[in-house]
């Protein structure tokens, strides 16, 4: 059962990652992108970490790619979209990339990382939500300054100088 | 429970896709595309490996928390980049910017 879903999950991932990336209308790469990131959080799901999936649906889909979607419309889906020769080579270093981590894959292979079925305190929820403000508290709060910072300069990248 | 290399592989394809398109591709919200694609395969790496750890442990999904945290940020900031040059340059490819060039 949990072999079909994995299975199910990591095509669904790939094929709407690659179709993300390939399709010509960027509207549709926009779509395909949202279904990758379900598929990712479907992952999420199937590793015990059910709330990261919730976080990942409520912020990648309800919120990344809504704004994508609302750029692509802004910007016009036609816009810069150029064919240009550098494609084998690239495919060969991503080949290679892939290559490369796959084999540090197979070396760190299941003697390494064991995996116990049951996930016990590692995943709970409560333990998390505790870990998260005792011991990442200040991170936090940093993070929350930089999500400041980081409105407040889209909004002074946004503004238009027509009322001088 | 499946193994971490199972995974792993997963990831490393999502990396690979990432890497290809952001070397390929030129269109500015493609290359974001890119980019939100390697994160996934971050995000993925890391819970798998805080999961199928030995006991396993939370430090994993905190940590993931705050990168998708810090990626929504990213892409908010891509985007309005995008909207800024499209709106100076009537394009949004890449190659064709060259006002910051040395």
């Amino acid at each position: 059962m949990t072999d079909l879903l994995f299975l199910a999950f990591a095509a669904v991932t790939i094929g709407a990652a690659i179709l993300a990336i390939e399709a010509r209308d960027l509207v549709y790469g926009a779509a395909a992108l949202g279904i990758a990131f379900l598929g990712v959080a479907g992952l999420f799901f199937l590793l015990d970490a059910a709330y990261v999936g919730w976080f990942q649906i409520a912020v990648y889909i309800g919120a990344v790619v809504v704004l994508i979607l609302f750029t692509v419309m802004l910007v016009g889906p036609k816009k810069g979209e150029s064919p240009l020769g550098l494609k084998r080579v690239s495919l060969l270093a991503a080949m290679l990339v892939s290559l490369l981590l796959g084999m540090t894959g197979a070396l760190a292979n299941a003697t390494a990382f064991p995996g116990p079925d049951s996930c016990g305190s590692g995943c709970d929820l409560s333990l998390f939500s505790t870990s998260l403000l005792k011991n990442y508290g200040v991170p936090l709060e940093f993070m929350s300054l930089v999500m400041a910072a980081a409105v407040i300069g889209a909004l002074a990248l946004s503004k238009t100088d027509r009322g001088q | 429970m499946e193994p971490l290399s199972s995974f792993f592989g997963v990831s490393v394809i999502l990396l690979g896709i990432g890497i290809y398109g952001l070397t390929t591709k030129r269109n500015a919200i493609r290359i974001l595309f890119s980019v939100e694609l390697i994160y996934n395969a971050a995000n993925l790496n890391i819970i798998a490996f805080a999961r199928l750890r030995n006991p396993p442990i939370v430090t994993g999904q905190v940590l993931v928390l705050f990168t998708i945290a810090l990626a929504a940020m990213e892409a908010a900031v891509g985007l309005s980049i995008i909207i800024l040059v499209s709106r100076l340059n009537a394009d949004i490819d890449l190659s064709k910017l060259s006002k910051l060039k040395g």
